[in-house]
């Protein structure tokens, strides 16, 4: 009912005699986003060097460290464990890439609970532009690893990054491509300014966020 | 309200090559009604205007809101009548704002000027949004000896005068032109300048209400040299 | 507009008496102005994205009938459940049904303005259902029971002091409170539990893509993903102008919402939820809903307010305005405030209760020159102003002094006459330059001294001198 009625109303406000040629206006709308670089920000150094200048960015809040290969991701986890001076107990993601890493010294379970201290995870790519990581909801990666623990750490593959964040829409969202329940684009620790403007992290996701690259 | 901005400008006009005029004719944009939602009004008033007007090269208004109310309303109200739209494009195309008819088009400097004081200068916002007027005038008292302009914190914040906004909405307009005089007292500048006479007036007065010591001038009045009198409200 | 609400200018005054409310302002909407400025410094090219922002959504205004509809069709395949609501009232049904049928006792919501404007959280108090406000901001209202007075930071009225108050009245486990940062981890505590415990999630939608069926929430806090992943049921709450062509528009427009917001390049969350929960999926809702509103917006579409409808909630047009920054958001009665709400309000609440609105601005133009996506908010407020002269709202005051001046401005002899006969009876008033009171001129004169004019016209001199030149 309502259905038929806003449809019209929108129709008659617009004055359509015709219904509307849904090839023309896929085709304007792709123009809007045409062009090099339009409505974009500029940009300076290479892809890794622009991901770590945005992630570690004092609005963004994110610390980094490089290693060789995925299999050290480990040893900086442990080490970053004594740093903070954190238990040995923490979450790793049901991915079979980090199940199969070498965990020992450190208890691990696969599973994400409500006052988790730490979860360790594999982004499926970042975007350099913004400093951003994204997550695809699956089966292997379930949604609250990333908002339940109060420190997020998270691999990922250099060769994974891209440019902007359209690019993202470009390789994972392209016409007929199947959408994971949930994208999440995850931009530094969890924070606030609801209290007078200031920015205050930790507010309800991950208090603190520690990226991984390796690769490249 | 203050004659010798009209005289002022009549001075810097002259400097700068034109033969000016001021017809008997003209009365007022209509801003007031166009302003209020009578539309009706406005366009009776700009009707008015568009006929005093016609066979000028240019029309010069010393306040941007005046000639915005000219430049960017007239057409607006004439959208729907495509004769007398045409006509409020052409005098559109024709009028400015008198800062930035002096140094856009005209070219003019002052020359040998000179006024031994400090000044903040206030960018009236429809000069500043709708013309684009926030250099000119700058340029301009930069080339008057002895004028130091201070940079004024918020600038190009509005001061709370509005047209017929400060009268009907008196308690809000006061605590926006509170803020501002509070800002131009901070620069500790001995004078003010504006390029609209609403502005400085809701400015001027809302200082000497204060108890400030900061006089206030039309740009055009220190531009012409003729800012050794007295500034608004001031006697002789 | 809230009902009972004193006239506008009796909740004007009271606010601006409140000088804890300045306070509080200020603090937020100068920080919000400040990382606003260095985010469009850092961006040369800002002002040609602000056009691609404006193209955007002009495109999808222009087809909106197009766009609801691959919308509609891409979200059902990927399990969704579509509703349309014409009305408020009708959308607020539909939700309080789906939580019916779910045998919702509790919901989470993230914050969500549409929600506000459609009363949905008085519609779930009616139904009994305990709502529990995930946003810290709505958190604190809600606990405070005030409405919310930013699109942005609705609890921005509040200063740390009255939110210290607040939550060691009514958190279970407050704690000491000694700065910001303690108060932000006594809310977390507070409402971790609640976040897996509710039945239900409602948010709303920053943006909904068509050509996916997907609905992007953006916040900082985290807040919605942990609304809407626990629950059984996730429910969207969207405005039918939310569109967007595809994921990449919705980035390009991402950029601008956020740096014109709070000055940062990207919000730290940024989620596209497209249908339920997937087999193995260890988390996620069952049941996926998707209310579109219309709530007035075709209405708009067809009376000339078809530009209002580009706006992306940014709030960065309430922080540049030079009214909104000194009564806030309370002081303009409806659910959305600033130079935004006064366009919205007269269309959503009906021009008569909100008339003033349109006139309680300085058309200054701030608005529209901050605004990423070009609304031209000062010419859609006189258009209402137009209106409310046309349909006879104004005050008989008004209409007549209003006249009186016309009479003589169509008159140049008269007009020159009673200029010259004004400045001379307005130097009867003038002490040494100034006039400190007059009959008539009280709104001047309570606040500011007015310059009494020079005893003779410019008009007068000017005529004088041509005589004497001759
Ligand atoms: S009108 Fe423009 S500036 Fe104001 S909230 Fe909407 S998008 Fe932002």
């Amino acid at each position: 009912m309502s259905r038929e009625r806003i449809l019209a109303a929108a129709r008659a406000a617009l004055g359509r005699t015709a219904p509307p040629d849904a090839a023309a206006i896929r085709a304007e709308a792709a123009t809007l986003l045409a062009g090099p670089d339009r409505g974009r920000p500029p940009r300076t150094g290479t892809l890794t060097e622009r991901f770590i200048e945005r992630l570690t960015h004092p609005k963004v809040g994110g610390t980094v460290e490089q290693v060789a290969m995925l299999t050290d991701l480990p040893r900086a986890v442990r080490a970053y464990l004594s740093t903070n001076a954190l238990p040995a107990r923490i979450a790793v993601q049901p991915e079979p890439r980090l199940q199969a890493l070498d965990w020992s010294g450190i208890a691990t379970h696969d599973g994400v609970a409500t006052d988790e201290i730490l979860a360790v995870a594999l982004a499926d790519c970042g975007i350099a532009e913004s400093g951003s990581l994204v997550f695809h909801s699956a089966p292997t990666s379930p949604t609250l690893f990333s908002f339940l623990p109060l420190h997020h750490i998270v691999a990922l593959d250099t060769s994974k990054l891209l440019e902007w964040l359209e690019d993202y829409a470009t390789a994972y969202t392209a016409a007929g491509q199947a959408q994971p329940r949930n994208v999440n684009i995850i931009t530094g620790a969890s924070g606030t300014t609801d209290i007078e403007g200031r920015l205050v992290r930790g507010a309800h996701g991950p208090g603190f966020l520690h990226v991984v690259l390796f690769g490249g | 309200m203050r004659p010798q901005i009209g005289f002022a400008a009549l001075a810097l006009l002259e400097q700068a090559g034109c033969t000016v005029e001021v017809p008997a004719v003209q009365t007022c944009c209509g801003q007031p009604a166009a302003n209020a939602g009578d539309a009706g009004g406005a366009r009776r008033i700009a009707r008015q205007v568009i006929t005093a007007f016609e066979g000028f090269d240019y029309v010069v208004a010393p306040s941007g809101s005046c000639a915005a109310t000219i430049k960017v309303q007239y057409p607006e109200l004439f959208a729907r009548e495509p004769a007398m739209h045409a006509s409020a494009m052409a005098l559109a195309g024709k009028t400015h704002e008198l800062l930035s008819f002096l140094w856009d088009i005209r070219h003019w400097q002052p020359q040998g000027v000179a006024l031994a004081a400090s000044a903040a200068y206030h960018d009236s916002c429809s000069g500043l949004r709708e013309l684009g007027i926030q250099a000119q005038p700058r340029r301009m008292l930069g080339k008057v000896d002895g004028l130091e302009l201070r940079p004024l914190e918020g600038s190009t914040v509005c001061c709370g005068f509005g047209g017929t906004f400060c009268v009907k909405y008196p308690a809000i307009s006061n605590a926006i032109a509170d803020d501002k005089a509070r800002a131009i007292e901070a620069t500790g500048a001995e004078i003010l300048l504006g390029g609209d006479l609403g502005c400085l007036m809701n400015m001027a007065g809302k200082l000497h209400r204060r108890g400030a010591a900061t006089r206030s001038f039309h740009a055009a009045e220190v531009l012409a040299g003729m800012a050794d009198g007295p500034a608004i409200g001031e006697t002789a | 507009m809230r009902p009972n609400l004193p006239p506008f200018q009796e909740r004007a005054g009271a606010a601006l008496r409140d000088k804890t409310l300045k306070l509080a302002i200020d603090r937020t909407t100068g920080t919000a102005e400040r990382n606003r400025a260095v985010a469009v410094a850092a961006w040369p090219e800002f002002q040609s994205a602000r056009d691609l922002g404006r193209d955007i959504r002009a495109h999808v205004v222009n087809n909106i009938d197009h766009y609801l509809v691959e919308f509609e069709r891409n979200a059902v395949a990927s399990g969704a459940a579509v509703h349309w609501a014409a009305t408020a009232d009708e959308a607020c049904q539909i939700v309080v049904e789906i939580c019916r049928k779910a045998g919702a006792k509790s919901v989470t919501r993230s914050k969500s303005m549409l929600g506000e404007e459609i009363g949905l959280p008085h519609a779930l108090e009616a139904a009994k259902i305990e709502r529990v406000e995930t946003d810290l901001a709505e958190h604190i209202i809600q606990l405070a029971g005030d409405p919310p007075s930013h699109i942005v930071w609705p609890a921005l009225h509040k200063t740390r002091e009255q939110v210290k108050e607040l939550f060691a009245a009514s958190h279970r486990d407050p704690g000491a409170m000694e700065d910001v940062e303690a108060m932000v981890q006594a809310a977390r505590r507070e409402l971790r539990a609640k976040f897996m415990a509710a039945d239900v999630g409602i948010s709303g939608a920053n943006f909904l893509v068509a050509d996916t069926g997907s609905v992007c929430t953006v916040t900082n806090e985290g807040n919605a993903e942990l609304t809407t992943t626990p629950p059984r049921v996730h429910i969207v709450t969207a405005g039918i102008e939310k569109l967007v062509p595809s994921t990449a528009h919705a980035m390009a427009l991402l950029r601008l919402l956020v740096r014109s917001a709070t000055g940062a390049e990207l919000t730290q969350y940024t989620t596209f939820h497209t249908g339920p929960k997937r087999p193995g999926d260890r988390d996620g809702p069952d049941e996926f809903h998707i209310v579109l509103v219309d709530n007035g917006r075709t209405k708009m579409l067809g009376d000339g307010l078809a530009e209002m409808l580009r706006c992306i909630r940014c709030g960065a047009c309430l922080n540049h305005c030079v009214v909104y920054r000194h009564i806030g958001g309370h002081a303009y009665g409806g659910t959305y405030p600033g130079p935004m709400g006064s366009v919205l309000t007269p269309s959503l609440d009906g021009l008569p209760a909100s008339r003033d609105l349109a006139h309680a601005c300085t058309l200054n133009g701030s608005c529209q020159e901050v605004c990423p996506v070009k609304i031209p908010l000062p010419t859609l407020l006189r258009g209402w102003r137009d209106r409310s002269w046309r349909e006879g709202l104004e005050p008989r005051s008004v209409r007549r002094a209003l006249w009186a001046w016309k009479f003589v401005a169509t008159r140049p002899a008269l007009y020159r006459a009673v200029s010259a006969f004004a400045v001379l009876g307005m130097q009867l008033f003038a002490k040494r330059g100034w006039i400190e009171s007059m009959p008539l001129a009280g709104g001047w004169t309570a606040h500011r001294g007015l310059p009494a004019p020079a005893s003779s016209t410019f008009m007068q001199q000017y005529q004088a001198r041509k005589r004497a030149a001759k």
